[in-house]
């Protein structure tokens, strides 16, 4: 017997086929430990007796951010170095993004090597290799700038430059992704928009401010969140070493560990929605936008 | 012609001290183009050149601040000598099956999701694909916990489940992101070839395989290789999931290249584990990622910009 159903019903139900893997995912392995995770910050974990938890309140919370010396400086440390690292790595791509996007010749070898990084650059390779100090602004330019920095500027900031020195390459290597999106976004600039406002008398510096990045605005924002994500979860990120540590090496303090997780995300999901949020009044959709 | 050259116009009209300038004012922009370029390819290549010829010196060599670069003597031992100290080809063999089963569930499952996201209408769909990129943004660090406890409870720990399970359930690494890149390029497709395919009374899984997905080429490959790429480089969930030295992946090896040495030379691993030993092991972990991108770049390129992956 065949089923009677309209048109849209029949609609719902295909659809809910399609994506149905991806739910039974979503489920297993998104949702449910998400929830545990809650449960789990709350609880201290005994691994011997089959993970059986004991409840007890807000303690790894309270030990996280008032017993634990090793957390909060961690925490701040990866705060500041992902509000530095996101400005520069946005600005360098997008500067890389518009020297590739000229018509010149050998431009293809160019893009070929800045989305290199992503390719080779795997988290254990990377650390191997930026331990020898390849990555510092010394071996890329060869001057002592630590002693000029230092000269120059309060000893608070200049340990910020120099932190971001000492990580240039590291910082510049996480920029594949952002350069490829920005090359896409400029090739996405209708050639029309720049002839009428040439013919207005708009100059260059105008051009690219009030074209350019306007249109460049929902490109900035994927970029910014992508940035941020992947800011969070790198090798050398110290918070993601800290939290390996306090879950698996020797103690197994799951409790803690999920506490501490829980207190990373609430972090990234703040930083995100606020930068989500403010891109209400700054990022510009182009005219129709159905869905 | 005499009014041309009386008046120093060009042969366009335009006069000639304005071409040249605008010749010059291009040629300089040129040069700087050129030159900006040439830097930051210098500042990425950097540490490569250097993990390469590293690779291929002696201690001596290494050592020796007169050698810049080129080795004196071409030295492959420390290729080889790596090789048998991370067991190369087991790890070969781990990060094969990983990698094949976690690309292919990924580029199956995620396709199916990011096309049930931008064809159909059905209740709570915005809200479907607001967990989707939800999803990405939760750290592993924040699930890490739960899941360990899931896989052990499972007794997943030290098998490859926890890799290609969920690559085949649209999750794995970055996941979400990969239904992103797939919903945003059927999304741009055109619709009569679907409504012509349903009249013919094609089912709808059947459009997608034999129409919608043919035509997505430029998405499979962008999602084929970034999820190799992601799945081969991982190590985070690896380090966590594996836990016997015969289950390591290649990265993960350069964990254990001293063990290995050692058990090799009979315990006289403190003379020979030296810095370009290390260095042509992480060479050996970039070469197989590396030969691929060097065939698969030139339609990559093209690729990510005809998927419409920014709009």
């Amino acid at each position: 017997m065949k089923l009677r159903l309209t048109l849209r019903q029949r609609q719902s139900i295909n659809g809910f086929l399609f994506i149905l893997p991806w739910m039974v995912g979503f489920l297993v392995f998104v949702a449910r430990p998400f929830a545990h995770s809650i449960r789990l910050a709350f609880s201290k974990v005994d691994m011997m007796a089959g993970f059986r938890l004991s409840f007890v309140g807000w303690d790894n919370f309270n030990e996280a951010f008032f017993i634990d010396e090793r957390f909060v400086p961690i925490l701040v440390t990866v705060i500041q170095r992902n509000l530095v690292d996101v400005p520069i790595i946005l600005t360098f791509s997008l500067f890389t993004a518009f020297l590739v996007h000229q018509k010149i010749r050998g431009v293809t070898l160019f893009r070929a090597i800045f989305f290199l990084p992503v390719v080779i650059a795997s988290g254990l390779v990377v650390q191997r290799l930026f331990q020898q100090d390849v990555g510092s602004i010394e071996a890329v330019i060869g001057l002592d700038i630590p002693t000029l920095v230092y000269m120059y500027l309060p000893a608070r900031f200049a340990d910020i430059v120099i932190d971001v020195m000492n990580r240039l390459t590291l910082i510049l290597w996480r920029s594949g992704i952002q350069i490829l999106l920005f090359i896409a976004g400029f090739q996405g600039i209708s050639p029309t928009l720049y002839e009428a406002s040439r013919i207005d008398g708009a100059t260059d510096w105008e051009i690219f401010w009030k074209i350019t990045l306007p249109m460049l605005s929902p490109i900035i924002i994927v970029n910014t969140i992508y940035t941020i994500v992947d800011g969070f979860t790198d090798i050398f990120n110290p918070m993601v070493n800290f939290l390996r540590t306090v879950a698996f090496s020797g103690s197994f303090r799951l409790g803690y560990a999920a506490a501490l997780g829980w207190i990373y995300f609430i972090l990234i999901f703040i930083l995100i929605g606020t930068v989500f949020i403010s891109s209400r009044k700054w990022v510009y959709y182009g005219g129709e936008r159905d869905s | 012609m005499e009014y041309r050259e009386k008046h120093r116009l060009s042969t366009t009209g335009i006069p000639w001290m304005l071409v040249w300038t605008r010749r010059l004012q291009r040629f300089f922009f040129l040069g700087l183009v050129y030159l900006l370029l040439i830097d930051i390819a210098f500042a990425f290549l950097l540490p490569v050149i250097y993990m390469a010829s590293s690779s291929l010196m002696t201690v001596q060599d290494f050592l020796d601040p007169g050698v810049f670069w080129i080795p004196r003597v071409v030295y492959w031992d420390n290729i080889v000598l790596a090789y048998q100290s991370m067991d190369y080809l087991v790890g070969l063999k781990n990060s094969g099956i990983i990698v094949g089963f976690a690309t292919i569930g990924q580029i199956i499952s995620c396709s199916l999701a990011g096309y049930g996201f931008a064809r159909f209408k059905f209740p709570g769909r915005d809200f479907l694909f607001m967990l989707v990129l939800f999803t990405f943004i939760v750290p592993p660090q924040t699930i890490i916990v739960p899941l360990f406890i899931l896989y052990r409870q499972l007794g997943w720990i030290d098998t490859f489940m926890p890799f290609t399970v969920p690559a085949f359930l649209a999750h794995g690494l970055r996941g979400s992101l990969l239904v992103l890149i797939f919903r945003q390029f059927f999304k741009r497709q055109p619709y009569e070839l679907e409504e012509a395919a349903y009249i013919d009374g094609c089912t709808p899984l059947r459009t997608y395989a034999q129409i919608m997905l043919p035509l997505a080429r430029p998405a499979l490959l962008v999602v084929f290789l970034f999820s190799l790429v992601w799945h081969w480089n991982d190590y985070y969930e690896p380090m966590m999931y594996l836990m016997k030295p015969q289950n390591f992946t290649v990265p993960l090896r350069l964990q254990i290249l001293q063990q290995g040495l050692q058990e090799i030379t009979g315990g006289a691993a403190g003379e020979l584990f030296n810095e370009p030993l290390v260095m042509a092991a992480c060479f050996l972990v970039v070469i197989p990622p590396l030969v691929l991108y060097v065939f698969a770049q030139r339609f990559f390129v093209e690729s990510i910009e005809r998927t419409g992956l920014v709009d």
